[in-house]
């Protein structure tokens, strides 16, 4: 069963070029894969009858000729580094404030060149649609006069601004950064779960997981040709700059709800790792429609804004009125185009669970391309013909509400009683426009290191698209691992953690 | 530089210099205690914990172990090394893109090490070592920030922060030893002995080069003009008069003379009081009323700073 018996040795301190026999390792029988199971998913390392897939070879032996004590040391390495860093999110109970580390496994996620091809390929053409579709639906709205998508779901959503209508933006670039989710189905094809086009994070991880497991398996890593993804924040770098009107002394800044956000690691490490300044709402300010730090010399205009906060809360004066983190008065700086605002604002219209289910529709719209990245399967039940058939097989699908979120208004079909499938019915044929339906996903599982062995864990990957002049995904991603064993849920709110991701480079 | 950023970074100095401060007050008086009788340490206690009070009154208790308890490890206490670590930490972490990571990481490792640490665990043996270490620690910290942090507006900004704290420090401690009222106390303790002259110089780190300047002849006005007017010394009220000018000088760049006169002018009036100076028409005379002056013109500049650079409206430089 194994594929090479020989693995580098140098990540024990060992001198270059030392290769170490790798002994026979049975899945599911011997240490420290003596707890692996593989299901009805894909697995990521192991084909279902359990040979390890060639890419994962080198990987597999590594982790076969070390010891436990070693692997653990390494684990504990990898925490105690992000504790020092200050890598934390902070956790309130009871008068006490306790900082976290969101955990990190020990274990890479291993992607081909060949797939992530047909990733980054998919990606591109997927957010350039998304672009001209907000564009679109903020000027002429040729795709809702066409009847592509339905009106009243563009116009009623809560995440469209009318103040955006008929504003232009840098190279019709509504979406600088996103972040997909991307899962892998039974078959091993990657599909879209879901698009992130508001503020997505999650990239500081993704570098921050390289630091530390590059250092864990040294040996390994430049034996497998992974790509570099270190250059993000210079990518990042030139993609804002890109939007600025003019390409002399350009002034950017990364606006933070502050230091009490969770993603306020990321947004210090991202303006320390571009060069450009971290600022809160209450740093800047308006004067004659233009933005303005304050700073000891004196008042320094600021161009180009990087903003973390939500659209809510980033003019009281237009949005949220109690927003203290914002800035009163920014929409008209912005909408007179003295600034620019990295996400633009009103993004959020098109990544609700209906206007997911049109992506395809709009590659197809505005490209006149097939999708390379299918989306899961998705029943929108305001059509009479997917309604027919959500209804008929209520037992195997998950049924959203689709202005809900946080698991409200849901049907878990496989899970719910047969009363509860004909009450929900009941609700479904009463508003079939609020509810989108999918089957349950099997996400992918990966190795991934619990208690001194290694074991199978559901895992999802999110790739980031920047995208300003041009389009550019540095190979990788943030992949985030649900630690619970069999469980689906890798959101670190509810027990998952990340991973490093390895794209190799052939 | 940002005015926040600059503000943060003020402050994350002022507490650092005070954490230092009092890491080393309470391990050199650990040290020295067992040299001194019941009622002699007791006196000596009473000195640093007013020197260390908030408020620059003692809390009427005089079990040592409750004094170290406050002014270490009681969270309540704003002035607490723990406390002065957790707003030194904070503010860093406000500013933390404008740190190099190897000053950030020290002061963050060195905050989680002190973290859990209670004086149970601490009291059993050796209760001074975890107050030398932390003071080592700090002046470690010191020392990357020195050489890892670009010396520039960040930097003076920092360095205003340690030395206006450092200024304020010194000239407290000196008055609790020189002062006549003697304030702050529930009932003034007995005037200090030859060994509280040799603490007070190691409050100080001020000792050893103390003895090169005067031999190791201990005379109080000595100490007195060594601490109040060296200028060679860093722990000296000179020596940190003359580094907050410094940094003054050098802040905010490009703000309009105007703008930098009120500082400017507060900083030269502190650093002409602190030149001319003169020890013998001080000692027995007018050093509390001296030495309260130069705290008051400390809290002057630290004032003028904030309507310059800080805190000013946006109307006064549009």
């Amino acid at each position: 069963m194994q594929h090479e018996t020989l693995v580098h040795a140098e990540d024990m301190g060992s001198p270059d070029g030392v290769l170490l026999p790798v002994p026979p390792v049975r899945l599911g029988r011997d240490a420290p894969y003596a707890n692996y199971a593989l299901g009805a998913a894909f697995d990521e390392m192991f084909s279902s009858d359990g040979d390890v897939r060639d890419h994962c070879a080198a990987l597999h032996g590594r982790l076969a000729t070390l010891p436990p004590e070693e692997l653990i040391r390494r684990q504990q390495a990898c925490e105690q580094s992000f504790l020092q860093q200050g890598i934390t999110f902070t956790v309130y109970s009871d008068k006490q404030a306790t900082e976290r580390i969101i955990p990190t496994d020990l274990l890479p996620r291993l992607v081909t060149a060949a797939e992530w091809e047909r990733v980054d390929r998919g990606l591109k053409q997927r957010i350039r649609a998304l672009n001209m579709f907000l564009r679109d639906i903020y000027t002429d709205g040729r795709v809702l006069k066409d009847g592509v998508v339905p009106r009243p779901m563009i116009y009623g959503s809560k995440h469209y601004r009318r103040e955006m209508r008929g504003l232009p933006v840098p190279h019709g670039a509504y979406v600088n950064v996103c972040g997909t989710d991307l899962v892998r189905r039974e078959d091993g094809a990657f599909v879209v779960l879901e698009d992130n086009l508001r503020v997505p994070s999650g990239v500081s991880y993704m570098l921050a997981n390289r630091e530390v497991v590059r250092r864990a398996f040294p040996g390994v890593f430049r034996a497998a040709g992974v790509r570099a993804i270190d250059h993000y924040p210079q990518e990042l770098l030139a993609t804002l700059k890109s939007l600025a009107p003019f390409q002399e002394d350009v002034s950017i800044a990364v606006l933070t709800p502050g230091v009490f956000n969770s993603a306020y690691f990321e947004h210090a490490f991202l303006a320390r790792q571009m060069g450009v300044e971290l600022v809160e709402g209450r740093d800047l300010l308006i004067n004659d429609n233009v933005v303005f730090a304050r700073t000891t010399s004196g008042l320094k205009r600021i161009d180009v804004i990087y903003r973390r906060v939500d659209d809510d809360f980033i003019d009281p004066l237009i949005f949220r009125e109690d927003s203290s983190l914002g800035v009163p008065g920014i929409f008209n700086a912005y909408r007179a185009g003295n600034v620019v605002i990295a996400n633009a604002l009103g993004t959020g219209v098109a990544d609700d669970k209906a206007v997911y289910a049109y992506v395809p529709h709009l590659i197809r719209y505005y490209l006149s391309e097939e999708p390379i990245l299918d989306n899961v399967e998705t029943y929108l039940c305001r059509e009479p013909k997917q309604l027919g058939y959500v209804l008929a097989n209520l037992d195997k699908l998950v049924v959203k509400a689709v202005g809900e979120s946080g698991g409200y208004g849901m049907l878990v079909g496989p899970h719910a009683s047969v009363a509860e499938r004909e009450a929900f019915a009941l609700k479904l044929k009463a508003d079939p426009e609020n509810y989108i339906a999918q089957p349950t996903i099997q996400l992918s599982t990966a190795p991934t290191f619990v208690d001194g062995g290694v074991e199978a864990r559901h895992v999802d990957l999110r790739p980031f698209i920047l995208h300003g002049e041009k389009t550019t995904i540095v190979p990788g991603g943030l992949t985030r691992v649900a630690l619970r064993r069999g469980s689906l849920v890798v959101n670190s709110s509810q027990g998952g953690g990340s991973k490093d991701t390895w794209v190799l480079s052939a | 530089m940002l005015s926040r950023v600059a503000d943060s970074l003020y402050w994350m100095a002022r507490y650092l210099e005070r954490a230092e401060h009092t890491s080393r007050l309470i391990a050199v008086k650990l040290e020295s205690m067992i040299e001194q009788s019941t009622e002699d340490a007791r006196a000596s206690w009473a000195r640093v914990a007013v020197a260390l009070a908030t408020d620059g009154v003692a809390a009427d208790d005089d079990d040592i172990f409750a004094i170290t308890q406050r002014l270490a490890f009681d969270r309540a206490n704003p002035s607490s090394l723990l406390s002065s670590l957790r707003m030194a930490r904070d503010n860093a972490r406000q500013v933390r893109e404008q740190l190099s990571t190897e000053v950030w990481e020290h002061l963050n490792r060195l905050y989680l090490r002190l973290q859990p640490v209670t004086i149970e665990s601490t009291w059993v043996h050796q209760p001074a070592r975890v107050f030398r270490e932390s003071l080592e620690e700090l002046q470690t910290l010191e020392g990357v920030t020195f050489s890892t942090l670009r010396h520039g507006e960040g930097w003076h900004f920092l360095e205003l922060g340690r030395y206006i704290e450092r200024a304020q420090l010194v000239s407290r401690l000196l008055d609790i030893h020189f002062g006549v009222d003697a304030p702050g106390y529930a009932e003034p303790p007995p005037p200090p002995k030859y060994l509280d002259w040799l603490v007070l110089l190691k409050f100080c780190t001020a000792f050893e080069p103390y003895c090169k300047e005067y031999t190791a002849a201990i005379r109080p006005e000595r100490i007195a003009e060594f601490l109040l007017f060296d200028p060679e010394f860093p722990h000296s009220v000179k020596f940190a008069v003359d580094r907050v000018r410094d940094a003054l000088a050098r802040v905010a760049p490009g703000a309009p003379p105007s703008r930098r006169a009120a500082c400017e002018r507060l900083a030269g009036r502190l650093k002409a009081a602190v030149d001319f100076g003169q020890i013998d028409e001080l000692i027995g005379g007018s050093i509390d009323a001296f030495l309260v002056e130069i705290t008051h013109q400390c809290e002057q500049i630290h004032e003028a700073v904030y309507t310059a650079y800080i805190a000013y409206g946006a109307e006064t430089v549009l």
